[in-house]
């Protein structure tokens, strides 16, 4: 990764590091800090660890909630997914429908790997990432010959031929139809046994081990990640969206920088794909499917493209939905017994449809986009003059 | 049977695979071609035209879903597969003229991706407005009997085995498939080369601001565009619902090797539909007889070989491709 062909000029383009505002106002000092990356992993780690808590254990919260424990770390594994998928979409502007093919070939690749060679949960993740990096290379490389839509439908029939590949041709390796049953996950560095507590905290914050283990790669991503886009070198991803040809022009390798982005993609889709089986213990045919390209994709815009945290809500959001309210069989209006839809559950895909068309339509930049605005919105009441 | 009659079987079921393709790719590929709109909904269409086609032509049993717990136990009015033929293209030819004025319109102006994420959104709406609606159950779509028939007349036999010369036996009904897809691709091909209408789309395509400039509206033909492209996927639902399985995912199932056949064949070239849809159907048919467990494969495979030597596709124009 050179960075000599990055616009040295783009490390100024963040205000919030070059302003100097000492001892000014707290709403000031505060984005002075907010800014910093240090702030961001460390806050990012301290929601992580306080997440299960809040979401499952909580006195009032999750009472309110009805979250539980394993709907966090699958929150956490998607939340990788949807962090690496933005890189490409949000900050890149390539909309790929084929990262189901990374997502769910680290899974079987993980899984394979548990079961043939070794399962440690460290080996795992190391395969099935290692697996979808060279895929995503592969893939990019066919798929970036052509810009725009091609892109996106190209990336799409590639990922199709995956599922296909796993449906039937190696069937001997996949399982077929079944899905991967039967992984043998291996406690991590021999000793610890994914399932159990951690004993210290007593299970109280972080939950098992397994958590722990999601959890840390969830800190890594977001480190990685804003590191990644806060260089040089992710200020080209996003001079690439903002307009490819001038980005061309200006003497950069576009060719090179897209390839680039998607095979790290690829490679965060990787993790989160290898985490998942070791989170299952199964990997089921459906995680080939397109359609699980089209989950990532509306998680992703629904929660709002081309920002940090915004897929993270949506995945949170989107998960939340599938699992807990897709339960609720009458939803009534809150305190009374009026019944606004009855069999309300069975229309929560529909529902989610619905919303993520308006969200397409009306805020491009998602959920995390109106929190922003109304935001600003709020500190320009509070504030005044920033 | 000789290997002559398996190569004579293998064409033949490619062709009525292909022409299913070519029907949705033709609509696709004129749409993305004039309109540069990516209507990710397509197969959307495709649904709409499958059921309605049941709706009209058949009355189907219905045994879950919310029209079934509301009371409804069949679907159909029974009409017959000719009504279906001619009703399902216009209701679908509506919906694509609303679907252009209200979906498609307001994003005319805005990025690729987002074209591709609205109607992919609205994809998902259709699925599962269909599943709710109808059950997510497979529904039989029987092969009609026959069409044209009322009165004294018995009507035409369109379905049962027809004896063919080499092949012997062959189910009939495919080769009507293959037969109503060539009428029609070329009745859209004639109007697209030969017609004033098709001169202002073609003009339209090379250059819509100077087409304006020249006092032509260009709204008008592009929504008509538009609804043509979705009454072929309408018509592709009707004849190639009772050739496969009838539940609500066959509209994003079938979406995929549509888009290849339009970017395989090169955009917005209808000839080009035609031919990436009988390399698919061929490649298929001719899988499923030698090699099942690679039949859907293959067809991956060849698109990524026309690919990494031709981009523009087989019959595309170097010079309009993006």
């Amino acid at each position: 990764m050179s960075e000599k062909d990055a616009n040295p000029s783009a490390k100024d383009a963040n205000p919030n590091t070059s302003e100097t505002l000492i001892g000014g106002d707290l709403l000031g000092r505060w984005e002075q800090i907010r800014g910093r990356e240090g702030t961001v992993v460390g806050l990012t780690a301290i929601f992580v660890a306080l997440f299960p808590w809040l979401f499952a254990r909580a006195p009032v919260v999750s009472d309110f909630l009805q979250g539980y424990q394993s709907l966090a770390t699958l929150i956490l594994i998607w939340g990788i997914f949807a962090i690496g998928f933005d890189l490409l979409l949000g900050y890149t502007g390539l909309l790929s429908f084929g990262h189901a093919a990374f997502w769910g070939g680290a899974a079987y690749a993980a899984g394979i790997v548990a079961k043939n060679v070794s399962g440690d949960p460290i080996v795992m993740v190391l395969s099935g990432t290692l697996f979808a990096i060279l895929f995503a290379w592969v893939l990019g490389f066919l798929s970036l010959r052509r810009g725009g839509i091609y892109f996106s439908i190209l990336t799409l029939a590639f990922a199709q031929m995956m599922y296909f590949m796993a449906a039937s041709p190696l069937a001997f390796l996949t399982n077929g139809e079944n899905g991967l049953t039967g992984v043998d996950v291996g406690s991590l560095f021999g000793v610890l046994h994914l399932e159990a507590d951690i004993p210290s905290v007593g299970g109280m914050l972080l939950g098992t081990w397994l958590y722990a283990f999601v959890g840390i790669f969830f800190v890594a991503a977001v480190a990685v990640a804003y590191r990644i886009l806060n260089s040089p070198y992710g200020m080209v991803f996003r001079a690439i969206r903002e307009n490819e040809q001038r980005a061309e022009f200006v003497g950069l390798n576009v060719w090179r920088y897209k390839l680039m982005a998607f095979i790290i993609s690829g490679a965060f889709a990787g993790i989160a794909g290898s985490l998942f089986t070791i989170h299952g213990a199964y990997v089921p045919l459906q995680s080939l499917f397109w359609t699980e390209s089209g989950d990532i994709v509306v998680m992703t815009v629904l929660g709002g493209a081309g920002s940090m945290f915004g897929p993270v809500l949506g995945v949170g959001l989107y998960l939340y939905i599938e699992n807990i309210v897709s339960t609720i069989q009458v939803l009534t209006i809150p305190f009374t017994d009026i019944v606004l839809i009855q069999d309300f559950g069975y229309y929560w895909h529909l529902l989610l449809g619905i919303v993520f068309v308006a969200v397409v339509w009306v805020v491009p930049d998602g959920l995390w986009g109106i929190i922003g605005r109304a935001r600003t919105f709020v500190s320009e009441k509070m504030g005044g003059e920033q | 049977m000789s290997v002559l009659s398996d190569i004579v079987v293998i064409l033949l079921n490619g062709l009525q695979q292909g022409a299913i393709y070519v029907l949705l790719a033709v609509g696709l590929s004129i749409i993305l071609g004039t309109l540069k709109f990516v209507n990710f909904a397509h197969g959307a269409l495709y649904l709409v035209g499958t059921y309605a086609g049941l709706f009209v032509a058949l009355n189907v049993p219905l045994s879950n879903g919310k029209l079934y717990e509301w009371g409804l136990t069949t679907l159909g009015l029974d009409w017959g597969f000719f009504a279906a033929l001619v009703m399902v293209p216009l209701l679908v030819f509506v919906v694509g003229l609303l679907m252009e004025r209200f979906v498609a319109r307001p994003f005319y102006d805005r990025p690729d991706t987002d074209q591709i994420l609205v109607t992919f959104g609205l994809a998902i709406v259709v699925q599962e407005l269909f599943r709710i609606l109808f059950g997510s159950n497979s529904l039989p779509f029987d092969q009609p009997e026959r069409i044209l028939s009322f009165g004294s007349f018995a009507g035409i036999p369109v379905s049962g085995p027809v004896a063919l010369p080499i092949v012997g036996n062959f189910p009939q009904w495919r080769l009507w498939v293959i037969g109503i897809t060539a009428i029609l691709v070329a009745l859209v091909y004639l109007l697209v080369e030969y017609t004033d209408f098709g001169l202002v789309v073609r003009a339209g395509t090379r250059d819509a601001e100077m087409v304006r400039l020249l006092g032509i509206k260009i709204t008008r033909p592009y929504i008509v565009v538009f609804g043509i492209g979705a009454a072929l996927a309408g018509v592709a639902g009707v004849v190639g619902g009772p050739l496969n399985v009838v539940n609500p995912t066959i509209g994003t199932n079938i979406l995929v090797p549509a888009f290849l056949t339009v970017v395989i064949g090169g955009v917005g070239s209808i000839a080009g539909a035609v031919v990436g849809g009988i390399v698919f159907g061929l490649t298929t048919a001719a899988l499923v007889s030698l090699a099942p467990a690679w039949s859907q494969v293959g067809l991956y495979a060849i698109a990524a070989i026309v690919l990494l030597t031709r981009p523009q596709g087989i019959l595309g124009d170097e010079e309009v491709a993006p």
